[in-house]
């Protein structure tokens, strides 16, 4: 099956740009992550601050845009791996390992067509 | 052979077939409604030719092959199977009359207790695939209407089916987490079991059936402390039953049972979990918890005093290993014995009251210490707190009672 692990973060963390300190750091244990997930991983990529986003809503029909991200919450969706796994329990041991802050959260879902 | 004979072939087989099939096909749908067919056909073949000597096996062998038609029906139904259920279907013979139904139980406990099912679903789904408790009986033991726990089961069941919860028993590394949800889901469902002093209410059905699931749960994993303490508690518990109310129906406390009352062999069996749960993890918290009921099922009379420093000095164990409200509530019974009242009701106001609001034993324990302590208006506000939980009537008398006795 097919999984996607949504890293949630509260990213004023890592500041505006990326490039505080933590950033740095966090930035080097995903890369050393995916090597280390080789062919499980199939794509994933940190995103650039929620600042950066853009939300198209659509409410009865009718489109609006916004800027900023779909839902305000102090975490933010901050990045995503697409990984295979044979089941939950093995996309959950995959999971646990995502590099993450002291707080944080990663969703699991499946994907609806089964890869 | 009576409806309510069949009635009772059915539900002690379903477990062990719903199981087997669940694993087999990985579909619990597939699994319960296949077993749901069986059982259809057996009523109608078994009133015309008598029931088949083994009918167990029969049943297995009639689900099985109601489950791979249903999958066949699929397949043409939808081009597009997925390759599972093609593998599903192919992979073995079916069932002829000497295969044995394999005990995949424990495989399917760990699928319905998986930390990714919703905790309020795990007990239920437990008991409906497990011991095959209809939904109505479930229902009525956790107090909710049938429609809300159907939908309950059926999101379970979704989220298992949807997310890839795996039907393998866990990797070794996984092995505490889970096994420490299928304990807590046990937890749950007996607690409402035994919430119930007379036995006669809505729970009164599977009480029974926690006995069984305990049973099995240790003999299929006879090196785990926690599993063999967990039937040795609900054995402790149970064994008590028939002393927890008085003959006007009234629940009576732990400490005023007749000892001549308890069942004996129930006790008897008990130990021998315990025993077996000390030899390995002695420290471990639901060991501990095994060894206080162990030590108020010793009391042989009402003559003898109850066991209250040594029940406390466990507890004090307990603590070390689980710090939680319950245990503290629990362990501050004990302390109102040993050191008195005063000690106790400020252990108890030190608690948190917000998570213990809902909490009917916390409003019962302090109304109690209260009184004692002569502090009689606070007392009655926290008699009626309790009152405006209490589900049970032998609960609910008693209460009445302890509060009219303060009033007189």
């Amino acid at each position: 099956m097919q999984y996607m692990l949504l890293i949630y973060e509260d990213e004023r963390i890592y500041g505006p740009d990326r490039e505080s300190p933590a950033a740095r750091e966090r930035r080097a244990q995903h890369i050393a992550y995916s090597r280390e997930l080789g062919a499980t991983r199939l794509a994933g990529s940190g995103l650039k601050d929620s600042t950066a986003a853009t939300t198209i809503r659509t409410a009865a029909g009718k489109q609006t845009l916004h800027d900023g991200p779909f839902a305000e919450s102090r975490e933010q969706l901050g990045g995503y791996y697409l990984i295979e796994a044979p089941d939950l329990d093995a996309a959950i041991a995959v999971a646990k390992k995502v590099p993450l802050s002291q707080n944080g959260a990663v969703e699991i879902r499946p994907l609806l067509v089964p890869g | 052979m009576t409806s309510a004979a069949l009635g009772l072939v059915f539900r002690e087989a379903s477990g062990r077939i719903v199981a087997a099939l669940a694993s087999r096909f990985r579909d619990l749908d597939l699994a319960e409604d296949s077993f749901a067919d069986a059982c259809a056909r057996a009523l109608e073949a078994w009133s015309r030719e008598g029931p088949p000597r083994d009918a167990a096996a029969w049943l297995y062998r009639t689900a099985y092959r109601c489950a791979v038609d249903t999958l066949r029906r699929r397949r043409t139904e939808h081009r597009f199977a997925p390759e599972l259920q093609r593998n599903a279907i192919e992979e073995q013979p079916l069932p002829d009359e000497w295969t044995p139904i394999p005990d995949e139980r424990l495989r399917l406990i760990f699928v319905c207790c998986h930390p990714a099912v919703a905790l309020d679903a795990r007990a239920a789904l437990t008991l409906r695939l497990v011991c095959g408790l209809a939904t109505r009986e479930i229902a009525r033991a956790f107090l909710l209407a049938e429609p809300t726990l159907a939908q309950r089961l059926i999101r379970a069941k979704r989220k298992i089916a949807e997310a890839g919860v795996s039907f393998e028993v866990p990797e070794p590394e996984a092995w505490p987490e889970r096994l420490d949800a299928v304990l807590s889901t046990i937890e749950i469902a007996y607690g409402r079991a035994h919430e119930d002093a007379a036995g006669s209410g809505p729970h009164f059905n599977y009480a029974a059936e926690m006995l069984e699931i305990t049973r099995v749960l240790a003999e299929l994993l006879p090196h785990e402390a926690e599993t063999a303490a967990m039937a040795a508690i609900v054995r402790f518990a149970e064994a008590r039953r028939p002393a927890r109310v008085d003959a006007h129906g009234i629940m009576i406390p732990l400490a005023d049972q007749d000892p001549a009352a308890w069942v004996e062999p129930l006790i008897a069996d008990a130990r021998r979990y315990l025993d077996r749960a000390v030899s390995l993890r002695p420290r471990a918290p639901r060991v501990l918890q095994a060894s206080i009921h162990a030590a108020w099922c010793a009391r042989r009379t009402l003559a003898e005093p109850p066991p209250w420093s040594e029940i406390l000095a466990l507890y004090d164990e307990l603590l070390r290993v689980r710090d939680d409200s319950i245990v503290r509530l629990n362990r501050a019974v004990a302390l109102a014995e040993v050191r008195g009242v005063d000690a106790a009701l400020a252990e108890i106001e030190s608690l948190a009251p917000r998570p213990l609001d809902d909490f009917l034993p916390y409003h019962a324990v302090r109304a109690d210490l209260l009184c004692r302590a002569g502090r009689c208006d606070e007392a009655l506000v926290a008699y009626d707190a309790a009152l405006a939980l209490v589900a049970t009537s032998a609960e609910r008398l008693w209460l009445e009672r302890q509060r009219a006795a303060l009033t007189e």
